[in-house]
C-alpha cells in the first residue's frame, strides 16, 4: 500500500496535516462520555494533590559503557520539517467508586522558523475499578484492531492515568510517523520497549513507519537514572566544545525489556546541560548524526533541549485554571457535585500534616 | 456572584463573565437567615486571581512574543469553560447602607453568610424607592446604565452648598444649566455670575424659538444694561467693593466714609459730587490721589451711573423672580477683572441686603470659575454667613484646587464629571460626604457628559447618570479655529 501524504497548502507553509485516522479519538470521546454519565449518581471531591505526569525514563540497563570521546556535531541549516509529540495526565478528583481523570497530547510542527500545534483533548474519563477494564482493553482494541486479550496486565487504578495517556501518545506517535516526511521526529522520553505501557510491537511499527517515510525519530529523555561506573550518565561530560554526542555502548536490558534506540548523552547547547538521547537503532550511524545536526540548525535549542519538544510538553501539560474549569465542566455538564471530604492528615496532624511531610 | 472577602466597609465579589457587573452598578447581598440585605456598590472590577492564568497566558507566547499557530481538538468543548473560569472578575465594592425591616441604615458591621447569600443586582429606581428619593419636586437628572431615569428632588438642592467640578468639556455647564432651569421652572430665584456668556440665551431652543424659561431669564450685562446709582448703594457695599476689590488702604477708606455721609446727609449722592468732594477735601495729599484714582476706577468701570432710570434692572428682577421664580444671570464675559470683582461685590452685597430686609425668601447662587472673581474671605463667607440669609450655592469648576478645602468639606452635595489628574481627584475627595475610593476609582472612568452624583440629593447612594440633554440655545462651546464647512 502506498502511504500518501497528506500536505496541503496554507498561506504561509506546508505543514504536516494532522491525523488522517481518527478512529481512537472518536473512541477516546466516546469512552470518555459513557465514563462520566456513570458518575451522575456520585459526588465528587476535588482532589487538590493533582500531579502531571511525568515520563522519566526507569528502565536499567544490567550493561553498558559510556564512550568519553565526544562526538562534534556541527548544525545543518538544510530545511527540515521537526515535529514533536508529548501526553500529559492528571487526575482531577475522586468520586465514591473511582477517580476522574484528563488526558490531553500535542503535536508541534518547526518549519521555516515557524511553529504550528494541533492539541487533541482534554478527554476526561471517570474511571472504576468495574470500568477500568473495559475503556483500556476497548482503546487498546481500537489501537490494535485486534481483541486485547492480556486482561492480567490491565492496569492498576491509580496507574490508569499514565496508562491512558500512555496510549493516547503512541497514537499520536504512530499518526506523526505516518503523516510526515524526511522529518525529525521528536518523542519525550526513551525507545526501549517491552515494558507494560510500551509493547515492543507497538514500538517497532512506529519506528518502521518513521522509516519508511524517510524520517528519523529522536528521543529526548528529561531525566534517566541511566548511570555508568555509578555516575549518572548525563553527569559524565568531557571539557569538550558543545554540541556533542556521547555513545554507549554494550547496552543490555533485563528481559522482556528490549532497547529498539542505541543511547547517547547529547550536549546540544553550551550549558552545561544533557540529556540522554535514544535513536533508532535501525537507522545507519551516518545518518543518525545527520539527523542531530538537522535539529541543531532548524530549532532552537534552549538548554540543549528542542524547543518544538518544550512546546509540546507545555501545550498538554494542564495549568490549574483548566483543572478548574475541567471541574465546572463535570459539574455543569454531567451535574455531578463537588464535596468536600475531611483530610485525614490535617485531621489527625494538624499544621504536621501537609503534603510533603515524612 | 459569590461573596469572597470582607475588610472594613469593603467586600470583594466572584462574578463570572455571563453576570455582567460593571462600576457604579448596585448590588443586594442578602442573607436570608439573618433577615438582613447588604446595598453595596462596585467601584472597581478587577480580574480573579484565578490560578495558573499565567501559565496560560505564557505558553501561548513562545516564540519571541509572537502568538503560535495550531489547532485545537476540543470534543469535549471545555475551552469554554476555561475562559469563563479565565475571565472571572473579582468586583471590589463599597457597603452603603444595610436594609433591615425595609428600612435602610449605613451600618456594615455584620458578616453575610458566605456561602448562603444571594446576590443580584439592584436598579436604581429600587434604590431610591428604597432610599425614599421620591420628592415632589423631581428633577430628571439623566439617564443610569440600566436605562432608568435618575430623579432628584429639588427640595434637597434647597439650604445645601453644591459644588459641580470635571475636567474641561465634561458637561459641567450644561449640568448646571438644567440644574438652574429646574428651579427656575419651580419658581426658584437663581442669579447666576455667568463667565463666559452661555448662559444668556437660555430662554430660547435649540432651533432659536423661544422656550418656556423664555419670560423668566434676566440677561444682566455691566455697564450695558446693568448699572448703579451711587445713592442706591449702601455704604458698606461700597467700602466693600473699594477695600476689597479696588484695595484701598484703611486711612484711606475712612476717609471715604466721612465723604460719603456726607454728601447722602446732603441728598447729593452723585458722581460728580463725588469726584468734587474727594477732589476739595481737606486731608493728606496721598489720601486724596488714593480716593481720586479709586474713582476713576469706578467711573471707568462703566457700572456706575447717576441715571435712576437706568439702575432698576437688578432690583426689577429680582422682583419678578420672586414673584414666578427666574434666572438673573450676570454676564460677566466682556468685563475686566477688576470690574468684575466690583459687579460681584456689588451684587452679593445686595443679595445680602435684600435677604436681611426678607425683600427674598432664598436665591440659589450659581457661582462659575468663582476663584475668579470671588476674594478670598467670601468663600467662607459665602458656605456659612451668607447661607443663613438663604443664599444657597452652587460652585461649578475645572480646577478643584481653586475652592478651598473647607468648601469641599461643607458640600452637601457633589456633582462629579470625570478627572484622570490623582491631584484633582484627591481633593475633591475630602468632602465629607465622599469616600475617596468611590471618587478615584469611578470618577477617573467616567464617560463625557457622565456624572457621578453624591451627597443628600443621592441618600449618599453615589449614582453614575448620562446628563439629559436640554433644549436649550447653548454657548459655551469653545471658539475652534480649524472649524468643519458644512
Amino acid at each position: 500500500m502506498i502511504e500518501q501524504y497528506t500536505i496541503t497548502t496554507t498561506p504561509k507553509y506546508n505543514f504536516p496535516q494532522s491525523t488522517p485516522n481518527t478512529t481512537l479519538p472518536q473512541r477516546f470521546i466516546e469512552l470518555s462520555i459513557n465514563s462520566l454519565r456513570q458518575v451522575r449518581t456520585n459526588a465528587f471531591q476535588y482532589n487538590p494533590q493533582t500531579m502531571q505526569q511525568e515520563s522519566t525514563t526507569t528502565d536499567y540497563p544490567i550493561q553498558m559503557q559510556l564512550k568519553r570521546q565526544p562526538i562534534p556535531l556541527s548544525p545543518k541549516h538544510q530545511e527540515t520539517t521537526v515535529s514533536g509529540v508529548d501526553t500529559s495526565t492528571i487526575k482531577i478528583g475522586e468520586t465514591t467508586t473511582g477517580i476522574i481523570v484528563a488526558i490531553r497530547g500535542a503535536t508541534v510542527h518547526r518549519q521555516n522558523h515557524n511553529y504550528r500545534y494541533t492539541r487533541l483533548g482534554p478527554f476526561i474519563f471517570h474511571i472504576t475499578e468495574e470500568n477500568k477494564n473495559a475503556v483500556y482493553n476497548s482503546l487498546e482494541r481500537t489501537y490494535f484492531n485486534t481483541p486485547y486479550n492480556t486482561h492480567q496486565s490491565t492496569p492498576p487504578l491509580m496507574q490508569m492515568p499514565t496508562r491512558l495517556a500512555s496510549l493516547l501518545e503512541h497514537w499520536l506517535q504512530g499518526n506523526l510517523t505516518k503523516t510526515t516526511c524526511s522529518g525529525i521526529i521528536l518523542f519525550d522520553g526513551s525507545l526501549t520497549s517491552g515494558t507494560i505501557d510500551t509493547p515492543t510491537s507497538r514500538m517497532r511499527e512506529i519506528l518502521s513507519a518513521a522509516r519508511r517515510n524517510n524520517n528519523v525519530v529522536l528521543a529526548f529523555s528529561k531525566a534517566t537514572s541511566m548511570r555508568s561506573n555509578g555516575y549518572l550518565i548525563t553527569d559524565l561530560l568531557p571539557e569538550g566544545e558543545a554540541p556533542y554526542l556521547l555513545e554507549t555502548l554494550g547496552l543490555r536490558f533485563k528481559a522482556p525489556t528490549i532497547p529498539l534506540g542505541d543511547v547517547y548523552v547529547a550536549r546540544l547547547h553550551k550549558a552545561n546541560m544533557a540529556f540522554r538521547l535514544d535513536i533508532d537503532c535501525e537507522v545507519p550511524v551516518q545518518s543518525r548524526m545527520e539527523a542531530v545536526e538537522k535539529l541543531l540548525g532548524n530549532d532552537v535549542m534552549q538548554q540543549g533541549y528542542p524547543e518544538t519538544l518544550r512546546l509540546a510538553h507545555i501545550l498538554c501539560t494542564f495549568t490549574a485554571n483548566e483543572v478548574l474549569a475541567m471541574q465546572h465542566f463535570i459539574t455543569r455538564r454531567h451535574g455531578i457535585q463537588i464535596v468536600n471530604r475531611p483530610d485525614m492528615h490535617r485531621l489527625l496532624f494538624g499544621p504536621f500534616g501537609r503534603e510533603g511531610y515524612a | 456572584m459569590k461573596l469572597y472577602k470582607k475588610e472594613g466597609n469593603i467586600i470583594q465579589i466572584l462574578s463570572f463573565p455571563t453576570e455582567n457587573a460593571e462600576k457604579g452598578d448596585y448590588l443586594m447581598v442578602e442573607d436570608a437567615d439573618a433577615a438582613k440585605t447588604l446595598i453595596v456598590q462596585v467601584i472597581d472590577v478587577q480580574f480573579a486571581a484565578v490560578p495558573g492564568v499565567l501559565e496560560e497566558l505564557l505558553r501561548t507566547l513562545p516564540d519571541g512574543g509572537e502568538q503560535i499557530q495550531g489547532e485545537d481538538i476540543d470534543p469535549l468543548e471545555i475551552a469554554p469553560h476555561i475562559t469563563y473560569i479565565q475571565d472571572a472578575s473579582l468586583l471590589v465594592c463599597k457597603i452603603r447602607a444595610t436594609l433591615e425591616n425595609g428600612l435602610l441604615n449605613p451600618s456594615s458591621s455584620w458578616l453575610p453568610s458566605r456561602s448562603q447569600s444571594l446576590i443580584k443586582k439592584v436598579s436604581v429606581p429600587a434604590l431610591m424607592k428604597l432610599a425614599k428619593v421620591d420628592g415632589k419636586l423631581p428633577i430628571i437628572l439623566g439617564g443610569t446604565k440600566d436605562s432608568s431615569l435618575l430623579t432628584i428632588d429639588a427640595t434637597d438642592l434647597d439650604g445645601t452648598l453644591n459644588i459641580i467640578t470635571g475636567k474641561k468639556g465634561c458637561g459641567k455647564s450644561h449640568l448646571s444649566k438644567l440644574l438652574m432651569a429646574s428651579l427656575v421652572g419651580y419658581k426658584a430665584t437663581v442669579v447666576i455670575f455667568d463667565l463666559n456668556g452661555e448662559y444668556g440665551s437660555i430662554g430660547m431652543t435649540n432651533d432659536g424659538k423661544r422656550n418656556m424659561y423664555y419670560d423668566k431669564i434676566y440677561a444682566l450685562t455691566p455697564s450695558q444694561n446693568f448699572k448703579v446709582a451711587l445713592n442706591q448703594l449702601h455704604l458698606n457695599v461700597v467700602l466693600g467693593i473699594l477695600v476689597n476689590a479696588l484695595h484701598l488702604p484703611g486711612t484711606s477708606a475712612r476717609e471715604f466714609k466721612h465723604i460719603w455721609k456726607q454728601l447722602k446727609d446732603q441728598g447729593k449722592l452723585t458722581l460728580a459730587e463725588l469726584h468734587d468732594a474727594i477732589r476739595n477735601c481737606n486731608c493728606n495729599q496721598h489720601v486724596r490721589d488714593a480716593l481720586a484714582s479709586r474713582y476713576f476706577s469706578l467711573m471707568n468701570s462703566g457700572f456706575f451711573t447717576d441715571n435712576l432710570a437706568e439702575s432698576t434692572l437688578l432690583e426689577d428682577s429680582l422682583l419678578k423672580a420672586k414673584e414666578s421664580g427666574g434666572a438673573i444671570i450676570i454676564n460677566l464675559k466682556n468685563t475686566g477683572n477688576i470690574d468684575r470683582q466690583i459687579v460681584v461685590e456689588y451684587v452679593l452685597g445686595k443679595l445680602v441686603d435684600s435677604l436681611q430686609g426678607w425683600k427674598l425668601k432664598a436665591v440659589f447662587l450659581f457661582a462659575e470659575e468663582a476663584h475668579l472673581y470671588l476674594r478670598e474671605t467670601y468663600w467662607d463667607d459665602i458656605v456659612t454667613r451668607m447661607r443663613h440669609f438663604g443664599i444657597f450655592t452652587t460652585f461649578i469648576t475645572n480646577q478643584p484646587d481653586t475652592i478651598q478645602e473647607t468648601i469641599y468639606r461643607q458640600a452637601d452635595n457633589i456633582f462629579l464629571f470625570n478627572f484622570t489628574n490623582e491631584h484633582d481627584l484627591d481633593i475633591v475627595s475630602k468632602a465629607a460626604r465622599v469616600d475617596a475610593e468611590t471618587v478615584r476609582s469611578i470618577a477617573r472612568d467616567l464617560p463625557p457628559h457622565h456624572c457621578l452624583t453624591l451627597g443628600r440629593v443621592v441618600r449618599d447612594f453615589p449614582m453614575v447618570t448620562r446628563v439629559r440633554t436640554l433644549d436649550l440655545k447653548t454657548m459655551g462651546e469653545t471658539r475652534l479655529f480649524f472649524t468643519v464647512q458644512n
